[in-house]
């Protein structure tokens, strides 16, 4: 095992390297002179001149890449030309705000789709278990631009009950709760419903087992053998999904932080773009993709105790 | 036995219970969210953040809406429809002599945080900062042939400058580069203020909080000299989509913001209940331009047609929604320098544009406009389209995202300048003509002028205009200049748009005569 998570780690110390080193040269050779956007109209040439020579862009590319993999082995994400402040000030000003809307829409998205899949194969076949199919398949079918406008809408403008925009005061955990709701449930309803067929299927599978049949032969209660023994096994794909799932998640974040107006690596990540703020967009990009292949990997690790064949390579 | 195991699953509601719920339900609709909202707390949108808190890196009305709030100048913008000034720190302010102005401060008028009275120190230090050159100051050019600041007392001085600059009054002084800063409180922070608070401020709010990416928290200033701020607390809240600020304003989240053109009509046929709008002509200024350079445009009997093939007032009609006038150039009504008319009419002249090209031996013409990815300028492009074709012109649109858009122009940013056909570009435009001339002179070609328009007589004008004290001279000759682009063939004028702002009825907005936002003057209904 230990040997298997070794090179899992270096594996995905190898795609973040190479994740981020393509989109380095991928950003730098877009058309856009970063000076002119950062700098306004007003900025005389030669002050564009020294700015492009501060930022380095005037050496070649492979040399811009290593002195970027230099600063940060240093632990310098860089400077946010904007504001004059930190790249790693702006980064993780702004994580803890995406790292809560995910992982609140991940939490309740599979408090709910682990329910909802349970007693659909519980009551499989039954009128119950189809408006629990529909629903499932509708939750994953509704785009979630369009939940998040219409419960903008429906919560925010008609009944006022949930904050529009923001994240929240600071220091308040329950406004900060509080302005989560919208965009959680609207970035975690379609996982609603992937969860829900998922369990529902794997429950299937393991209502059908040994272990089951001998349970109800003992004559365990029926709600222990299905929510206590067969619904344990039947949640294991779900959460391997859900770990895989988070890029899937961060993606809708950056989608849900716009609408929302929340502060976050997605809004901060589609600002810096259009405004070819470099440092920021690579210090942002590189903590989302970090994030990403650690959720990944802890999924593959977790995976890999649970099932031994897994540590085959 | 299915009804056995639903029961499992589901609750089981007391009929009590179910009472409980629904009363509970009716009761969290009865209690929106707004009605919690403080009447002493101002929430307005902002769709960027501004940059930082220092002038030298200002580059734009964002960062003024802020300073406004948290700093003064000698002199500000009055609100109201007229473009004026009225003196803010400053007693006195007298144009002594062409190239300078005596200033004299009103005295007692404190800094935050004990960095005690404003002086004409502070004022010097403001100034003279953005003429260092490592001080890389962003707003340089603003300040035109100034020189320097001579303080003559604590509370006097003299603003001298190299030569008369005209736009001393209207742009330098009541703008951004005017913006008075601490001395004592910058040079302690180092020279420069990178930090998440300003050290000292002096204007009607403080910042409280910069929650970065959404929000400034500004509190009233208890340590400013004028009247109490009419707000306890204002919050500058970033919602980059104006659909979203609409909702958010809707939904109680913001008293104030910007609205699209589109949302006027509906707005104006549906009031919104305790909402109110405005709406104002802008000074931005729109415009198709066209590559004069360019080969295809060495015969300017071409160019005329693609100018006649141009309809305006349709464009107007499908991508400002009926709501902004046809612009006679590049400066606003109410600005010195704006001409009553084009030389061209707005309405396209279909037949002789063809005409033209038959006389320059064309047939059917194939051109290439480039556009940013907004809908304003991608449906005006759609609208020409459909028009040129009618005068022989097939257009090919392509669209950008903004950093590529922008550096299409540059020439620092690769040769795409080189072959540029046709763009549509909006500028942004301060209440000085000289800010709207200064990027179609010659210098600016490989730049901003991305018409590669070059005309030694207009050229000599803008610098002529630029120490002009007749307004009367000034206005005739801005006038003549914008004949010169128009007759070039390379520019058709659109429109100044509009600026359309919607407010809660429990505020009274103060705005420049453009729309924008002057938040210190903002009291309550």
């Amino acid at each position: 095992m230990l040997q298997y998570a070794f090179q899992r780690v270096l594996l995905a110390l190898a795609i973040i390297f190479v994740a981020i080193s393509a989109l380095y040269t991928i950003m730098i050779t877009l058309p856009g002179d970063p000076t002119t956007i950062l700098l306004g109209p007003r900025a005389t040439p030669e002050l564009r001149a020294a700015f492009r020579a501060n930022m380095g862009l005037d050496d070649p590319v492979l040399v811009q890449i290593v002195n970027f993999w230099g600063r940060i082995l240093g632990g310098d994400m860089g400077t946010d030309y904007n504001r004059n402040r930190p790249v790693a000030e702006a980064v993780f000003n702004a994580l803890p705000h995406t790292m809560a809307l995910v992982f609140c829409a991940i939490f309740w998205s599979a408090a709910l789709g682990i329910m909802l899949g349970a007693f659909s194969a519980d009551n499989r076949n039954s009128w119950l278990d189809r408006i629990s199919g529909i629903l499932s398949v509708g939750f994953i079918a509704a785009p979630s631009f369009v939940v998040a406008l219409y419960s903008l809408l429906l919560f925010g403008v008609i009944l006022r009950w949930f904050p529009t925009i923001g994240a929240g005061e600071s220091g308040d955990l329950g406004s900060r709760l509080f302005h989560l709701a919208l965009p959680s449930f609207a970035i975690g309803l379609a996982w609603v419903g992937y969860i829900a067929r998922i369990v529902r299927a794997a429950m299937l599978e393991t209502l059908g087992e040994n272990y089951i049949r001998t349970a109800r032969a003992f004559g365990l209660p029926r709600r222990m053998v299905i929510y206590q023994y067969a619904l344990r096994v039947a949640i294991l794909p779900a959460v391997q999904v859900l770990g895989v799932g988070i890029g899937g998640m961060l993606s809708s974040a950056v989608f849900a932080e716009i609408v929302f107006s929340r502060p976050g690596i997605g809004s901060l990540i589609y600002e810096s773009v259009s405004g070819r703020n470099y440092p920021v967009v690579m210090g942002a990009m590189l903590v989302a993709i970090g994030f990403f292949v650690t959720c990944a990997l802890i999924a593959d690790l977790v995976n890999a105790a649970l099932d031994p064949r897994q540590r085959v390579t | 036995m299915s009804n056995q195991k639903t029961f499992s699953f589901v609750p089981d509601p007391t009929r009590r219970q179910v009472f409980a719920g629904a009363a509970a339900l009716s009761a969290a609709a009865m209690f929106p969210i707004a009605a919690w909202a403080d009447g002493s707390r101002l929430n307005v949108r902002t769709y960027l953040e501004p940059d930082d808190y220092d002038p030298l890196d200002a580059s734009g009305f964002l960062e003024e809406l802020l300073y406004g709030c948290i700093y003064r100048k000698l002199i500000q913008y009055v609100p109201g429809q007229e473009w004026d000034w009225q003196l803010d720190l400053a007693e006195s302010m007298t144009q002594s002599s062409p190239t300078t102005i005596t200033f004299t401060l009103k005295e007692g008028q404190m800094w935050s945080d004990g960095f005690g009275e404003i002086t004409a120190e502070d004022v010097k230090f403001s100034m003279d900062r953005h003429m260092v050159e490592a001080n890389n100051s962003r707003i340089k050019p603003d300040l035109g042939p100034f020189s320097h600041v001579e303080v003559t007392g604590r509370y006097a001085g003299i603003i001298h400058m190299d030569r008369p600059f005209a736009p001393i009054w209207t742009i330098a002084l009541p703008y951004l580069a005017g913006t008075v800063i601490c001395k004592a409180a910058v040079e302690a922070a180092g020279g420069k203020i990178t930090t998440a608070v300003p050290p000292a401020v002096c204007g009607p709010y403080r910042v409280v909080e910069h929650r970065l990416g959404e929000r400034w928290v500004l509190e009233r200033n208890p340590d400013f000299s004028g009247a109490p701020a009419a707000f306890e607390r204002v919050d500058l809240i970033v919602v980059v989509d104006e659909s979203a600020a609409e909702i958010a304003k809707d939904a109680g989240d913001v008293d104030f913001t910007s609205i699209g053109a589109g949302s006027v009509q509906r707005l104006r046929d549906n009031p919104p209940i305790g909402a109110q709008m405005n709406v104002h002509p802008a000074l931005f200024y729109h415009w198709v331009g066209l590559n004069i350079q360019n080969p295809k445009f060495e015969d300017i009997r071409v160019r005329q047609a693609i100018m006649y093939a141009i309809d305006v007032p349709s464009i107007l009609q499908a991508a400002f929604f009926d709501v902004a006038e046809a612009s006679t150039g590049i400066i606003a009504p109410g600005l010195i320098g704006h001409r009553p008319a084009t030389l061209i009419p707005p309405q396209a002249d279909f037949a002789r544009a063809r005409a033209l090209l038959d006389a320059a031996g064309i047939d059917r013409l194939a051109l290439n406009v480039d556009v940013l990815n907004n809908v304003t300028h991608t449906t005006t492009a759609q609208v020409m389209q459909a028009m040129m074709a009618q005068a022989g012109i097939d257009l090919n649109i392509t669209v950008h995202e903004s950093g590529s858009f922008w550096s299409l122009g540059v020439a620092a940013d690769g040769d795409r300048w080189k072959d540029l056909e046709l763009t549509i570009k909006r500028f942004s435009m301060t209440p000085d003509p000289y800010y709207a001339t200064a990027w179609f002179v010659s210098d600016q070609i490989g730049d901003w002028n991305w018409e590669q328009f070059s005309n030694a007589e207009f050229d000599q004008l803008h610098d002529a205009a630029l120490s002009e004290g007749d307004p009367a001279r000034r206005d005739e000759m801005y006038r003549h200049m914008q004949d010169l682009m128009e007759q070039s063939g390379g520019y058709r004028f659109l429109t100044h748009g509009v600026t359309a702002n919607l407010f809660a009825d429990s505020i009274v907005p103060a705005t420049r005569p453009d729309g924008q936002p002057l938040l210190q003057f903002f009291r309550r209904a």
